[in-house]
């Protein structure tokens, strides 16, 4: 119970009229690799977005730590918690590499500026960008710009990361960098949320898997179960067509 | 008639004409230079204002723009100077009126209250643009909106409009002219004043022409070198 993380309770989610998440209960425990997947506008990205309040909920809470997003005045600094990857890597394009991931640290956390830039060659050496700590994120790759952007996002120092379709965007031969450093991470014992469509790194870094349809949560399986006997006709389906894909 | 016209180009290095082109060019450069400034950071701060989540910061930045940008600014002019001062309570008039240089001043606030309008917009322009990924990346690291906009969001706004804001500096350039009207001695002043008392009028356009052109040339020089090495390196450059 101590190791509880994230709670979300009973969250619901319009975008206008339109309601994107419906009634969500679940909870995300330190130390675990959860992915999340389903079909396109089943809220996949809404959820991710509501766990650091990009989104802003209409109904119910999420417990950050036990400290509810709802009533927390300072979000920024509970936000400086948690990392996040984004499928178009969203790198600032007028800086260097080691300036976005030292920003953050520098205003976010109040680091000194030599502290974070030695922070950031440890975490560029750690996903292999080293090289590229000068150059600015048009001039690498798409796979060396998502590596920048995990980097990016450790520099936090974050408690949880997420990942929001974070290879979808990239060629095959870069997909497999990233979810290198992705599975390494998972390894070390990081808390991630994985919304993604990458059965074969959900199956073997994952530990538990979350389908989601309409808003809802259908179903929430550790891995293996949910590829051996997953219980619902829709996740059969989905898993059928997605499978098929690869 | 032009063909009897009698040029003497020497004219204008004896005094007081030579005075008065010197005056008129330092204010004309002056004035522009600065109130292009001061228009710029006023204009992105409205047009920063205008993009927040506060309806009240919101409806002042919108207020302001539309006030600004829509009355001619020929009369915004006459406004500063013969209405805006009546408006005062009476010491604060006369302390006003003290003040050396009243037409210089007026001009300055008119001409940098107006211009900023006109920054604001290609401000508030220049975010949209902006990918929305970009404040969610911001966002999600902590940054305060404030952190957001300053290392972030302006920055990149900012190198997409430089050619914007060159061409904002060449309008308050030559409506700088305008400001003869309340008596300031810039250069189309110094050359209509030259033309009244030695009935020179060619010679003094034509420099006050060559100052407007030169200028110009200057700054838009200036400008693409900073826009040169502000490039953001690995993207094409824009047209
Ligand atoms: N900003 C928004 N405004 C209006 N509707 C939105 C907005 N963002 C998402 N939606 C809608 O909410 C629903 C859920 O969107 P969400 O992005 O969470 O789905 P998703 O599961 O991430 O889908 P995908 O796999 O396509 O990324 C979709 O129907 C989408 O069209
Ligand atoms: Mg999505």
């Amino acid at each position: 119970m101590s190791n509880l993380l994230v709670d979300v309770r009973e969250l619901n989610l319009w975008y206008g009229k339109y309601k994107a998440l419906d009634n969500i209960n679940t909870s995300f425990t330190a130390g675990k690799c959860v992915v999340i997947c389903g079909p396109s506008g089943s809220g996949k990205s809404s959820l991710l977005r509501c766990v650091n309040r990009l989104e802003e909920f209409q109904e119910g809470d999420v417990l950050f730590e036990g400290q509810s997003l709802r009533e927390c005045t300072n979000i920024a600094s509970l936000r400086s918690e948690i990392g996040m990857v984004f499928q178009h890597f969203e790198l600032y394009p007028h800086m260097s590499i080691l300036d976005n991931i030292t920003l953050a640290p520098r205003y976010a956390k109040k680091k000194s500026k030599p502290d974070a830039e030695a922070h950031a060659y440890v975490l560029m050496e750690r996903v292999g960008i080293t090289d590229q700590a000068l150059k600015y994120p048009a001039e690498l790759s798409g796979g060396q710009q998502q590596r920048a952007a995990i980097a990016r996002a450790l520099a936090l120092e974050p408690k949880l990361m997420l990942f929001d379709e974070p290879t979808s965007a990239l060629d095959p031969e870069m997909i497999v960098e990233v979810l290198r450093v992705m599975r390494d991470l998972a390894m070390e014992g990081m808390a991630m949320l994985v919304v993604t469509h990458e059965m074969g790194f959900a199956r073997e870094v994952s530990d538990e898997i979350i389908f989601m349809d309409e808003g809802k949560i259908i179903e929430r399986k550790n891995t293996e179960d949910f590829f051996s006997n997953p219980n619902s006709k829709r996740v059969q389906d989905f898993l059928d067509r997605i499978l098929v894909k690869i | 008639m032009a063909l009897n016209y009698d040029f003497e180009w020497g004219l204008l290095l004896e005094n007081p004409h030579k005075e008065w082109i010197i005056e008129g060019l330092a204010h004309t450069v002056g004035l522009s230079l600065t109130a292009w400034v001061i228009a710029l950071i006023i204009g992105i701060l409205i047009g920063t204002i205008r993009m927040t989540q506060s309806p009240l910061l919101r409806f002042i930045g919108t207020a302001y723009v539309e006030f600004f940008r829509n009355i001619p600014l020929l009369v915004q002019l006459f406004i500063w100077f013969f209405v805006f001062p009546l408006m005062l309570p009476n010491d604060l008039m006369f302390a006003w009126n003290r003040l050396p240089h009243v037409p210089l001043i007026t001009a300055l606030l008119a001409l940098s209250l107006f211009t900023a309008a006109r920054v604001a917009e290609h401000i508030r322009a220049g975010i949209s643009s902006i990918p929305k990924g970009q404040f969610d990346a911001a966002r999600s690291s902590g940054l305060t909106q404030v952190q957001m906009y300053r290392h972030v969001i302006i920055p990149y706004a900012f190198r997409v409009m430089i050619p914007t804001i060159t061409s904002e500096f060449l309008t308050v350039f030559k409506n700088s002219a305008l400001t003869l009207t309340i008596g300031v001695a810039e250069i189309t002043g110094a050359a209509k004043a030259i033309e009244a008392w030695s009935f020179h009028g060619i010679e003094a356009y034509t420099v006050a022409s060559v100052t407007y052109m030169t200028t110009t040339a200057i700054v838009v020089l200036f400008m693409s070198w900073l826009e040169h090495r502000l490039r953001i390196p690995g993207l094409i450059a824009r047209k």
